[in-house]
């Protein structure tokens, strides 16, 4: 198997004697232990780097609500189209299947990993450990894994089992096996002719002038972008303007589309009572995050990393935006 | 002397089209935008005809021809036709957010089996990173005897290879599995693409490293926000995945990984890790949530398959398709792409009539292992409503299966691996519909 690796090495004994640490092209140069620290973010199946620090479901509870409900729903049931976290036990050999980490994930670790490496979704990387351990605890905690009780560590979260883990099995493929046959393949009396669903497709582009077709798709096709954009104002103030970007990184996820209830930018009624609240309290609510009638709306959208100021400007692009 | 020589042929010739285009001029556009007012001053005789598209058909003079074009850089970097409308495109009620979906290839404009750089379909868990080359590192290490971090231009002293490679989504086709859905080829069968990628042999990366005996598994780490990761086998590493950082004959595009992605060819493209930033070499595969979560395949049993890598052999019509409606009785070249994760493709044949009969269909262009392959089948039409289809028969002698067969097999809510024999409806308007046959 390595009988390549095996004769490049050999090649390269011969060529640069002596040259023991390079490789057959002696190319790059070598990863220290402190660069790879740095990126090996990696947690496996077996517990293999789960950092130190510890969390537990009481404290992930709160940390749950503020940084992750306003997508994924405060029992983990998913709000609008984002991803449900939990639920769907007895589900999987139905025909509605809900796969969710409780019912379908077959490893602990890749809960760990996951929200280390990928969430909150608007600010990837910014939880601390302690943070991932905690809210992975709780989201485990949704899905009846574990109890109320549960301190997750490096030791005890490798010690976790997933119910659904002992039914996943390799690539069984090919499953199927056509024939080649050209005469008389299909019995044409038994078809059945399965039509589309009308109104689903985004169609404009190529489906104007067609009568036929015009009937046959019944949608709107001025509909197909589903209204997301903002519509942008003539005139804007430079903190505005400076804001844009600040929203495009950090905010547009929940107030494009008006995720979890977060108010729309573009949205006229729905930014008038707030912005008669003046532009303090809007500015303290995107700050420091606050719980409102509709949603959660987390400190800085969750992004930490941005600065106050930073947060002032997008808010005045967005009510800039809104009026 | 300088003075007489220089500038007098050019600015005669300018002179002159300058007023060719004013007699003739207005392009199209403008014409239309500026109407009448625009061009007064002009007699109506010569109006006319501009607003006439014959006004530039034989015997005429093209408008185009009276005057000079456009000269050398004008575009240093050029961009198709104003008259084309080559696009991706998306279906917005898919998902939630832009930085986490997926857009379409039009598959149905395509003329051969590359795909354009700018149409190449696209699919993020974050969004597109704006990696800068400079600052970008891809970290080799895990059980190896040499762990190794390489600049851009370390990578491009290495030895490369090109090859024309599809990437295709295994999600393509999956909104079908339930029943037909999507009236257009593009969102149909979409997911799909064929490049020439170039690169480094990962085999060669992991000769430079060398990897310890126990190392079996690679684990491929992008740096975009989702820090996407999978496992790859020894075994693909070793065969024929590539680090690629040339696409179609430039750098990657930013929807493609910029500057560095891994290709694994005729794998799901999930594995094809864009913006690769990290290969770790591992004992054991390391179940992480893109191979976990996703792109594992639920069984009607309940249970599931994993690492279910392969894209099996697919393929489809894209003239006639809804997108290419037929608009005339007679002469027609059925055309299409089939593709195999497994190599080559071996034969395609068609179907008028919804699989009961087939014929056979000719390969045309090159025929290459892990790339799209176009097909041709030559016949007229005449009004006759058809149940088009194509079937795909790869160099292993895998036959592309029917939607039944997959339905029987994988029940009727899986997401991922739809390559059955797709179903054209082309009716006697000439119009073509989305079917399926069950
Ligand atoms: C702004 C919305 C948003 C917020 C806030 C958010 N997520 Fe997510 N989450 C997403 C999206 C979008 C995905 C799917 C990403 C993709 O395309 O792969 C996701 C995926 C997940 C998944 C994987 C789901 C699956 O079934 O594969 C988990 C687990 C998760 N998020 C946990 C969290 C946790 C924990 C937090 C808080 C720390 C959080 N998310 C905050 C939007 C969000
Ligand atoms: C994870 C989703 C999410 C993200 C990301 C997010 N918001 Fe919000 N935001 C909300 C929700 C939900 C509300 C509505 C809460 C309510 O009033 O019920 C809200 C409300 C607001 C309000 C109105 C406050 C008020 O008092 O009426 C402002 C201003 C605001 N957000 C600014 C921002 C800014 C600035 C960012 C980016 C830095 C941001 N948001 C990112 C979810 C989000």
């Amino acid at each position: 198997m390595f009988k390549s690796l095996n004769l490049g090495v050999a090649a390269v004994a011969l060529a640069v004697s002596g040259a023991v640490s390079a490789g057959p092209l002696g190319i790059g140069s070598t990863a220290t232990p402190e660069m790879i620290a740095g990126w090996d973010i990696d947690i496996r199946p077996d517990g293999t780097g789960l950092p130190a620090g510890e969390g537990s479901v009481a404290e992930g509870e709160g940390l749950y609500e503020a940084k992750c409900a306003s997508c994924h729903g405060l029992f983990g049931e998913g709000a609008g189209r984002w991803p449900v976290l939990a639920g769907g036990e007895g589900t999987l050999d139905t025909a509605h299947p809900e796969k969710t980490v409780g019912s379908y994930w077959p490893y602990a670790s890749t809960l760990w990993d996951y929200i280390h490496r990928a969430m909150p979704y608007p600010a990837p990387q910014s939880l601390t450990d302690d943070e991932v351990y905690s809210i992975s605890a709780y989201v485990l905690y949704l899905n009846d894994i574990v109890d109320d009780d549960f301190v997750a560590n490096k030791e005890t979260f490798a010690q976790v089992k997933m119910p659904n883990e002992p039914n996943f099995y390799i690539d069984d493929r090919p499953d199927v096996k056509n024939e080649r046959c050209f005469k008389n393949c299909a019995d044409p009396k038994s078809f059945k002719i399965v039509t589309t669903i009308n109104g689903v497709t985004p169609t404009g582009h190529f489906k104007e002038d067609s009568g036929v077709a015009a009937n046959h798709y019944q949608g709107n096709p001025s509909d197909a972008n589903g209204g997301a954009a903002a519509p942008q104002k003539v005139a804007m103030s430079d903190a505005a303007t400076a804001g844009k970007a600040v929203y495009d990184k950090a905010c547009q996820a929940c107030h494009n589309m008006g995720v979890a209830g977060a108010p729309k930018v573009g949205d006229v009624a729905g930014w008038t009572d707030r912005i008669k609240q003046g532009m303090a309290t809007l500015n303290d609510h995107a700050i420091n995050g606050y719980q409102g009638a509709n949603g959660v709306m987390p400190a800085k959208g969750g992004n930490m990393s941005l600065s106050d100021d930073e947060v002032k400007n997008a808010v005045a692009y967005m009510v800039e935006s809104s009026q | 002397m300088t003075k007489l020589y220089e500038p007098s042929l050019p600015k005669l010739m300018e002179a002159i089209a300058t007023e060719a285009k004013g007699m003739r001029g207005m392009d199209r556009r403008n014409f239309l935008k500026g109407g009448i007012a625009a061009v007064a001053g002009l007699s109506s005789v010569q109006m006319i005809p501009k607003a006439n598209a014959s006004a530039n058909l034989p015997p005429n003079l093209p408008e185009w021809q009276s005057y000079l074009g456009r000269g050398v850089v004008a575009k240093p970097y050029g961009e198709p036709s104003e008259f084309e409308d080559l696009q991706r495109r998306t279906v917005p009620w898919l998902t939630a957010d832009a930085a986490s979906s997926i857009s379409m290839t039009p598959l149905q404009d395509l003329e051969g089996i590359i795909t354009p750089s700018g149409v190449v379909f696209e699919r993020y868990h974050g969004g597109i990173p704006n990696v800068n080359p400079d600052q970008h590192r891809l970290i080799i290490h895990g059980l190896v005897e040499r762990p190794l971090v390489l600049t851009m231009d370390d990578l491009k002293r290495m030895p490369s290879v090109s090859e024309i490679r599809f990437i295709e989504c295994p999600a393509n086709g999956g909104m079908e599995w339930r029943g037909a859905q999507m009236e257009a080829l593009q969102f149909t069968h979409g997911m799909l693409s064929c490049c020439e990628w170039t690169g480094v042999k990962l085999s060669t990366l992991l000769d430079e490293v060398g990897v310890k005996p126990e190392g079996k598994w690679i684990l491929a780490e992008g740096a975009d926000a989702s820090g996407m990761s999978r496992s790859i086998p020894l075994e693909k590493a070793l065969d024929d995945t590539i680090i690629a950082w040339g696409q179609n004959g430039e750098a990657l595009r930013p929807e493609q990984g910029y500057p560095l992605r891994m290709l694994n060819p005729g794998w799901e493209g999930n594995t094809s890790v864009k913006w690769l930033r990290r290969l770790e070499i591992g004992d054991k595969p390391w179940h992480h949530r893109e191979e976990t979560s996703k792109y594992t395949d639920l069984m009607p049993d309940g249970r599931a398959r994993r690492f279910t890598w392969v894209q099996e052999a697919n393929s489809v019509i894209t003239s006639p398709c809804p997108e290419n409606p037929l608009t005339q009785p007679g002469f027609l070249e059925i055309r299409g792409f089939a593709w195999s994760g497994r190599g080559k493709i071996k034969a395609v044949d068609i179907s008028f009539d919804g699989g009961v009969n087939w014929e056979r269909a000719e390969l045309k262009g090159l025929v290459l292992s892990k790339a799209l392959t176009q097909f041709s089948f030559k016949t007229k039409w005449n009004g006759q409503p058809w149940l088009l289809q194509s079937r795909a028969i790869d160099e292993t002698g895998y036959v592309q299966p029917t939607l039944k067969q997959l339905r029987d097999e994988r029940g009727g809510w899986s997401i991922y691996h739809k390559n059955s024999i797709h179903t054209w409806n082309v009716t006697e308007s000439g119009d073509v519909f989305n079917v399926q046959i069950s």
